[in-house]
């Protein structure tokens, strides 16, 4: 009994070690490519960012606290220039990482939890369920999910309510999460389950069943830790299409003017005339921002998805 | 024979290279204008061209153009010709006995007589009649109401005779536009309601619609039988645009007359421009912060909805808190300096009835906070307000996303009440869902779960129906503020049927004063109606009222004074028949309609459109069969 | 191909058609929002007059069964109701007037996208780690994580406001009158100049993106190892070989992307005032008007279905390995 024990803790101990040298072998190969170098780069800028905002800029200036006078150009004193409340842009843009990151995180966390388990249950169960469940999926990759998105929202508000918060974001805030999660599941269920279709048949998976394991205890315990891969590179992909998707969604007029993601600067951007007036410095930082961290997650993610999935290069 | 990859790339870049040249305005000459067409914008999009059933102040400025009102609004919004050219009341002031000019016509050379008019307003009479009470959306039968009309008729053609049901001169600004009987006759005043009015428009206004594309804009051509004056444009075109934005850039680059409603920034930027003119009009309307006091006056509360403390029911309350708003801060930092501070519920561009309260509340924290605690809210240990029940005052505040300064001013009261103790939660809502919000359970299934509310209203040529909404009926209906006073009441009443304009004026007065007071709303400002116009096509812009704007007043007054740069000016009405529009209109005019010549367009880039899908196909279809030789 | 596969797919497709249909009325169902909120602000309206605007938007029925069935009865006859925005103009007549000036855009610039994009990618792909492939690829990338409405907004700033070089909106000079249809055409040309370049531009980076890696795959494959060392020549290899096969995904993820491009389509066309399905869908949206909003989700659903069938017909139709 107590060398069971010991057995067991070794055992653990070991595949921890090798997991972690998994982990900083694939950092390492990461780091070598130069897209995942220079997605990680931009991306610890922003991570930054978004965490301390206040550190660089100081609080989020509102109508009250602005300073500054109406759409004046960049200067020393305004670097980015304000906006049409007299709002300093680069405090704006900064404080808009934190909103639209964490909201891309968010959605990318609620896409993935409910892609990965109906692509493992899915597979796993096979039979009339994963025949349901993937023609609904087909349903949803071909719907107009951008258009069912602004159906979606208001739906969810006037479900939700008024003016409640959730953990410091506003209800518009998580209507946006939940509309993009709701939307964007179906891709990543799909790899999931193709997946776990192979896994299903794999001798490891037998012994488990052998020896009296649930159904759920094998998809956790079995199944789950070899899609792990698969998840990662799509979860970053996942992300970039998250911030695009809040990002429009908020430039339609579904974001909230208390909380300004850049999506929401832009629309303010859009709303106030800025294009008309020239004011190119309200529309630079924010839309600058957005194509760099798309962009950083689509470097990232396909960096990630060559070295974790080689065989499934070029073939997504 | 094979063309190398790379030389043909370069082919595809140089020739999109040249279609993009092509496309520069160095290489094309500018888009050939028609020298008389006024060119209007606006950001409302036409909802109907249905009089009656439209909801928009551009809908009111459409049927403006194709129909007349029975008596049209000079430029200090008296009493002037308009379908009738004169009138006479009798003694007692109960019967208005109208002149139409005898040779008349429609647009479609029918002629136009008092028998028209006769069956419009009987039209109207039916429906106030009837079970519904109004007539399809309820904008236009108010007036009819309100004048006391109780029968019309004609005796002859020339001649309508209007029986009131009380002295009132309110029949002289009857907003209802006289319809061609020979064209609707076979309608009543429920049928009409489905009507569409698809253009081309028959009416005897100055311009009658040709042409609608829905979301895009109407195109209207003067009236060849108009004979009051003589038409400068023979064409209106009126346009919708998305943003205020792109209008006043179509405004700068000359693809457009004039802008109704730009944003302040816009304002100070075309100002400085050549060839353009502004006005900061003063609108008739008001932008309020508004509190839910529903069971003023009636006691009555909602189940889980309605006011989330008696305080807001409290007169002493909303007076002192009122102190703590900056009014004329808001006017500058949100408006960009374009708008007046608000008091009563009449702007003061309605000079003859607007009444400025006798004691304005300044701005001033102190005093908030003074009457506050005078009024028994006090505060706790913690710096909150507390309500009578000893419960911290926190206040959901709610506004539409309909228009950009509401947050703004939402911030601002948000900082200054917090400094009261007071705290508020601002949200944002679509307009339709905010009206489910607020509507109250006289309305049916609703909860009225609101505390403060910024929104807008804006009024028509008589105050009434700014002054109505603070009625205890309108509880339901237009009430948002859901406050009941019965000397408020008394004073609509009667102010509504006083017979003069004195007795009217000082009762309309009082009624302004009790809201001021009372406060359930506490008007922010009247924001500015910021119109610019170009002067390089038309000249004789003038503003209706003088404080107002050129168009987009009351009736096509403005449209008839625009004379064509270089044109002798010809001021008042010719005589029948001597002028003739469109005999300035240049030759080369082909008369193509912009409609027509669009479908033709579209079929013709369809078809374009076509031709290089097929190209494409070919292209891959003699790829695939290379590959198929060669394996 | 198998008559059997075909026949499954176009099952398959009616199918989705069927759900798109059943779930479009659940949603409107379910949407806060009805005709006669748009005259409650009105001091002197009636309660008749409300319940007489329920009757005539078919409201004052249950849910269920009447207003479902009636639902689908009207949907399968291609009527969509009434706008509750334009006061009760047919949503197909709202809807016909829009659909002309998306295609157009949208058309053209999916074609211009297709060109440039493959063009450039096949190149990249080809002389994969040349210079063309890395500034290419970098703009490729740039451009697809490039929202279209900050890309439209920029082309705005720069070329309409700043140069002056192109009108601000719409799709036509308002109220111009053209001496001949050329001079129409070259008005619509500039109108349409910004809005098509942001839309191929947006389009070009993915498509150059799918070409280069589609090259990259297929230039591995054997029959091209085989041909090189046959001793054929490059460019041969590329035109016969290498680009008809990486051009079938390509292709058939372009079918496939339609969904995508419908949300870029619905900024582009709100930054340019552009008069197509895109402005519609906002202004429908934020005044409420369901009707006009299902109409258009139908319309955009099925036509992505349809698209899908399309690019799966023609994929099993090229390529013999799809056959099931």
């Amino acid at each position: 009994m107590t060398a069971g024990t010991i057995a067991v803790g070794d055992v653990r101990a070991a595949r921890f070690r090798l997991r972690l040298r998994r982990i900083r072998d694939f950092g390492a190969r990461l780091l070598r490519r130069q897209d995942g170098l220079v997605g990680i780069g931009i991306l610890l800028v922003f991570a930054v960012l978004a965490i301390a905002p206040d550190l660089f800029v100081g609080r989020l200036q509102t109508a009250v606290s602005a300073e500054g006078g109406r759409f004046e150009a960049p200067s020393a004193a305004y670097l980015f220039g304000t906006d049409r409340i007299g709002r300093d842009i680069l405090n704006l843009t900064v404080h808009g990482t934190r909103i639209s990151m964490l909201i891309g995180l968010l959605s990318t966390v609620v896409t993935v939890l409910l892609g990965t388990v109906i692509g493992i249950v899915s597979g796993f169960v096979g039979g009339v369920l994963d025949n349901v469940l993937m023609r609904i999926s087909d349903f949803f990759l071909v719907l107009p999910t951008f258009v069912l998105a602004l159906i979606l929202a208001p739906i969810l508000l006037d479900i939700f309510g008024t003016s409640a918060e959730v953990a410091g974001m506003r209800m518009t805030l998580i209507v946006i999460v939940v509309v993009i999660g709701i939307t964007s599941w179906a891709s990543t269920a799909r790899i999931v389950r193709s997946q776990t279709l192979s896994l299903r048949e794999r001798a490891f998976v037998d012994r488990a069943r052998v020896v009296g394991a649930g159904p759920t205890w094998i998809m956790a315990r079995h199944i789950l830790p070899n899609v792990v891969n698969l998840i990662v590179a799509n979860a970053v992909l996942t992300f970039a299409g998250a911030v695009l998707t809040e990002t429009t969604l908020s430039f339609i007029g579904l974001g909230d003017p208390f909380q300004p993601s850049w999506g929401q600067l832009l629309n303010q951007a859009q709303s106030d005339g800025a294009p008309g007036l020239g004011a190119w410095w309200v529309i630079l930082p924010p839309g600058a921002a957005i194509v760099l961290v798309v962009l950083a997650f689509t470097l990232l993610g396909s960096a990630m998805d060559d070295i974790l999935n080689p065989k499934l290069r070029g073939r997504r | 024979m094979h063309v190398p990859l790379r030389a043909r790339a370069a082919r595809v870049a140089m020739s999109a290279l040249l279609a993009v040249g092509a496309l520069l305005p160095a290489a094309v000459p500018a888009v050939a204008q028609e020298e008389t067409t006024l060119r209007v914008g606006t950001t409302q999009d036409l909802d109907s061209m249905n009089p009656f059933q439209t909801a928009l102040v551009v809908g009111f400025e459409a049927f403006a153009l194709n129909y007349e009102l029975l008596v049209a609004f000079d430029q200090k919004l008296g009493p002037a010709p308009g379908y009738a050219e004169s009138w006479t009341a009798n003694s007692a002031g109960t019967e208005y006995t109208f002149k139409i000019p005898a040779g008349k016509k429609w647009s479609d050379g029918k002629p136009a007589t008092a028998e028209d008019a006769r069956w419009t307003f009987q039209l109207v009479l039916d429906a106030l009649n009837s079970e519904a009470g109004s007539l399809c959306l309820g904008y236009i039968d108010p007036d009819v109401k309100n004048a006391a009309v109780e029968s019309v008729s004609a005796p002859d053609a020339q001649t309508l005779v209007v029986k009131l049901s009380r002295k009132s001169d309110r029949i002289l600004q009857t907003y209802v536009p006289i319809l061609p009987k020979h064209i609707w006759e076979s309608k009543d005043a429920t049928t009409i309601c489905d009507d569409k009015f698809d253009p081309p428009i028959v009416g005897s206004g100055p311009f009658q619609a040709q042409e609608w594309q829905t979301g895009q804009n109407v195109r209207f051509e003067a009236n060849p039988n108009w004979t009051q004056s003589k038409l400068a444009p023979t064409e209106v075109i009126l346009t919708f645009f998305e943003t205020e934005d792109t209008m006043a850039q179509a405004l700068r680059n000359n693809e457009l007359d004039y802008a109704q409603g730009v944003l302040s920034d816009q304002f100070n930027q075309l100002k400085g421009q050549p060839n353009i003119a502004t006005t900061a009009g003063e609108a008739n309307g008001f932008t309020e912060l508004g509190f839910n006091t529903y069971g003023t006056g009636t006691g009555k509360t909602i189940a889980g909805g309605g006011p989330s403390t008696k305080a807001l029911l409290d007169p002493l309350f909303r007076d002192a808190v009122g102190y703590a708003i900056d009014k004329p801060l808001l006017v500058e930092r949100v408006l960009g300096g374009y708008g007046v501070p608000g008091t009563t519920q009449v702007p003061p561009v309605q000079t003859r009835w607007h009444k400025e309260p006798a004691t304005v509340r300044e701005f001033n924290i102190d005093t908030a906070k003074q009457k506050l605690d005078a009024a028994g809210y006090r505060l706790d240990g913690q710096n909150r307000r507390l309500d009578k029940e000893g419960k911290p005052i926190v206040l959901d505040l709610v506004f539409p996303d309909s228009d950009s300064t509401y947050p703004t001013s939402a911030e601002f009261i948000k900082e200054w009440w917090g400094q009261l103790g007071i705290a508020i939660n601002p949200s944002q809502y679509d307009s339709d869902t905010l009206i489910d919000l607020m509507l109250p359970p006289e309305a049916g299934d609703y909860k009225a779960d609101y505390d403060l509310f910024i929104w807008g209203w804006g009024g028509s040529a008589d105050p009434n129906a700014l002054l109505e909404i603070f009625t205890c009926d309108q509880i339901g209906n237009s009430s948002d503020s859901l406050w009941c006073n019965e000397e408020y009441d008394r004073l609509f009443e009667e102010q509504n049927i006083a017979p003069t304009y004195e007795e009217r004026k000082a009762l309309m007065d009082q009624a302004q004063d009790l809201m001021y007071t009372e406060a359930p709303y506490h008007i922010l400002y009247y924001d500015a109606a910021l119109h610019a116009w170009r002067t390089d096509k038309f000249t004789g812009w003038a503003n209706q009222p003088e404080n107002g704007t050129p168009l987009f007043g009351y009736g096509p007054w403005g449209y008839l004074q625009l004379r064509l740069v270089g044109d002798e000016p010809t001021p008042g009405p010719s005589a029948p028949g001597a002028a003739s529009p469109g005999a300035s209109a240049p030759p080369g005019n082909g008369g193509q309609s912009t409609g027509s010549s669009n479908n033709t367009l579209l079929i013709v880039g369809g078809l374009g459109l076509l031709a290089l899908v097929v190209v494409a196909g070919a292209v891959l279809v003699r790829r695939r069969s290379v590959r198929t030789e060669e394996e | 191909m198998g008559s059997r596969y075909l026949g499954r797919r176009i099952v398959q497709a009616l199918v989705t058609i069927l759900m798109i249909v059943l779930l479009n009325f659940v949603l409107f169902r379910m949407m806060p929002g009805s005709p006669e909120r748009a005259i409650t602000r009105n001091p002197s309206i009636s309660a008749d007059t409300k319940a007489a605007l329920r009757a005539k938007w078919g409201l004052d029925k249950p849910v269920f069964p009447d207003q479902f069935a009636s639902y689908v009865v009207a949907t399968f006859q291609g009527d969509f109701g009434l706008s509750f925005k334009y006061r009760g103009q047919p949503v197909t007549e709202v809807l016909g007037s829009r659909i002309w000036p998306t295609v157009i855009l949208f058309g053209l610039g999916e074609i211009i996208a297709i060109v440039i994009g493959m063009g450039l990618g096949a190149y990249a792909g080809w002389r994969r780690g040349g210079v063309v492939d890395y500034v290419g690829n970098g703009i490729s990338l740039v451009l697809y994580s490039t929202p279209y409405f900050v890309l439209g907004m920029f082309l705005l700033v720069i070329f309409a406001t700043t140069l002056g070089w192109f009108p601000t909106f719409g799709m036509l000079s308002a109220g111009a009158h053209y001496d001949s249809f050329i001079d129409q055409l070259i008005d619509f040309a500039r109108h349409l100049a910004l809005p098509l370049a942001t839309v191929s531009l947006g389009l070009v980076g993915l498509y150059s993106i799918l070409m280069r890696s589609s090259i990259i795959e297929t230039l591995a494959e054997d029959y091209v190892q085989t041909a090189r060392a046959k001793g054929l020549r490059d460019g041969h290899i590329l035109r016969a070989h290498a680009l008809p096969n990486a051009m079938l995904p390509a292709v058939t993820i372009v079918a496939i992307q339609i969904g995508y491009v419908i949300a870029g389509a619905i900024t582009a066309e709100v930054v340019f005032n552009w008069p197509g399905i895109g402005t519609l869908t906002v202004d429908a949206l934020s005044s409420r008007d369901y009707p006009v909003l299902q109409g258009i989700f139908l319309l955009l659903a099925v036509s992505v279905v349809i698209a899908n069938l399309l690019a799966d017909l023609v994929y099993g139709l090229l390529d013999p390995r799809v056959r099931a």
